[in-house]
Parts: C-alpha cells; sequence; structure tokens
C-alpha cells in the first residue's frame, strides 16, 4: 500500500513542472523554500540532498533581490521545480541586469578565515550544493539560473 | 511560528543566545542587532545555541563571522552550540569548524570558555 502510495506521487511529479512566483523580497524567500522542500519531497530522496536543493535555491534568489533588484519588490522572481531522468532541476526566472554567478571565484576559504572576511558566501554554498549550474542570459533583460542536482 | 526570535539568558560574565525559526536574508539583521546591544554593553563572551533554529543561509553565516574578530580581540568569543546536523552541515560546507568552537552542547561551550580563562 506504501508502494503504491509512493508510486502515485511519484508519477504525479515525474515530468510535470511546477512554479512559483514571489514578489523580489527576502520576506518571500521561506515561500521559495517551502516550494521546493513540497516539490523534493515528493521524490524519494535523501533529506540531506533536500536541503542541498534548498539552500541553493535560497541563495540564488537571495543574489537577485539584493543584487539584480536591489530589494525592489516591484520586481518578481519565478522558481519553476522539474524532475526527470534522474536530476531535480531547479530554474529561477527573472528581469534585470545579467549576472552570471558561475563565473565568480570560489573564495580560498583558508584565506577567508584568516582575513575574517565578511560576505560573499552564497554563491560557494550554492554552488557546493549543487552539481551543476548554467546561467543564461536573453536580451534585454531576461534571465534564467538553472540549479541542477543529480539524484 | 515566529520567523525568527532570540532569547538571552546572562551567567556571570557569558551571554547565552538561544536562536529559534529561521535564519536567512530577511531575518540576520536582528542578529546583527542583538551582536550590536552586545558589543554596547561591553559582553564579549558569547554562546549561541541552535536547538531552536531550522534553518541557516549564508546571511546568517556572515553575521557571525562579522562578529568573531571583534569579540576575539576583547579576550571573547563566540562560541556555536547544539546544532543539528541538518545546521552542522551548512557550516561543515564552507570550512567553519577551522575558525569556529562548535560544541555538542552549552555546557561544553560554557566549560570551553572556562578552560580558557
Amino acid at each position: 500500500m506504501r508502494l503504491l502510495t509512493n508510486l502515485t506521487k511519484l508519477f504525479s511529479i515525474l515530468g510535470k513542472k511546477d512554479k512559483i512566483t514571489i514578489k523580489s523580497s527576502t520576506k518571500n524567500l521561506h515561500l521559495v523554500r517551502d516550494f521546493v522542500e513540497q516539490k523534493a519531497s515528493g521524490i524519494n530522496i535523501d533529506q540531506k540532498i533536500i536541503n542541498q536543493i534548498i539552500i541553493s535555491v535560497d541563495e540564488a534568489c537571495t543574489n537577485v533581490i539584493k543584487h539584480t533588484h536591489k530589494f525592489n519588490d516591484s520586481n518578481e522572481i519565478d522558481v519553476e521545480s522539474e524532475y526527470k531522468d534522474n536530476q531535480f532541476i531547479v530554474t529561477i526566472r527573472y528581469k534585470g541586469e545579467a549576472f552570471d554567478p558561475t563565473k565568480k571565484e570560489t573564495p580560498d576559504m583558508k584565506e577567508y578565515f584568516t582575513k575574517f572576511k565578511v560576505g560573499g558566501l552564497g554563491i560557494p554554498l550554492m554552488k557546493k550544493s549543487m552539481d551543476k549550474i548554467e546561467f543564461k542570459h536573453i536580451k534585454p533583460d531576461s534571465n534564467s539560473l538553472t540549479l541542477i542536482k543529480v539524484i | 511560528m515566529d520567523e525568527f526570535t532570540i532569547t538571552e539568558k546572562k551567567a556571570d560574565d557569558l551571554i547565552i543566545l538561544y536562536l529559534n525559526g529561521f535564519l536567512d536574508a530577511h531575518t540576520s539583521s536582528l542578529l546583527e542587532k542583538k551582536f550590536e546591544e552586545l558589543l554596547s554593553k561591553k559582553l564579549y563572551k558569547v554562546i549561541v545555541n541552535f536547538s531552536g533554529l531550522s534553518y541557516i543561509s549564508s546571511a546568517g553565516l556572515g553575521v557571525f563571522m562579522a562578529y568573531i574578530e571583534t569579540m576575539r580581540s576583547h579576550d571573547g568569543d563566540i562560541k556555536l552550540s547544539d546544532m543539528s546536523d541538518k545546521i552542522f552541515n551548512i557550516f561543515d560546507m564552507l570550512g567553519f569548524p577551522i575558525l569556529f568552537n562548535i560544541l555538542k552542547d552549552e555546557n561544553e561551550a560554557v566549560n570551553k570558555f572556562n578552560e580558557t580563562v
């Protein structure tokens, strides 16, 4: 019975895209996390992996809110999730200037701690948590950031 | 449930902060304010108890990075305790245990402060 329930759950998720749209404000980050948690929980994957997907999406959205939209919540962010070919894929779409986080160099953490640096940890966390990250900019102002976790 | 709250307890010259809820880019400014308040009261020995915290992102990690040097320069420290595996994994991913004392529980953190006196 449990197997059947799980299978039904799995089939309802396979290949299906789901989306949440938020106003670009840090107060909505928890909505994005809940959305990702809910979608990822539908697949039989380890909670540790779900947590990695959640933090990665949080960091990606936080960067958009802070740096691209500069806390102007008249902007919106779309977050779409999809599970296919053993990959959990989250695509974040938003308007604004192009910024490719995959091009940002990862700090040397030993130096970071020795010099008591502050900030700049969002992208490293995002990268470490996922298997693949792709950024696309379509002129004039459409961006999509795709975060992929192999399950 | 509140998104994020901090309660505190004073034990001699130690301050113990109990974090509850989630610590992300939205709520981290509350913790920053708390550390500013501790600095203004010249309280530099801080234990942060994570038992009530359900989530942390880089914004939360950033607050600890922002104050650890100041606390240590005044013979204090920020010691972290009672983390769930979920929270510890985030700290661990970027190597925070290199810089921070992360203790199993509050008592161990108190003892660690006493050792270094």
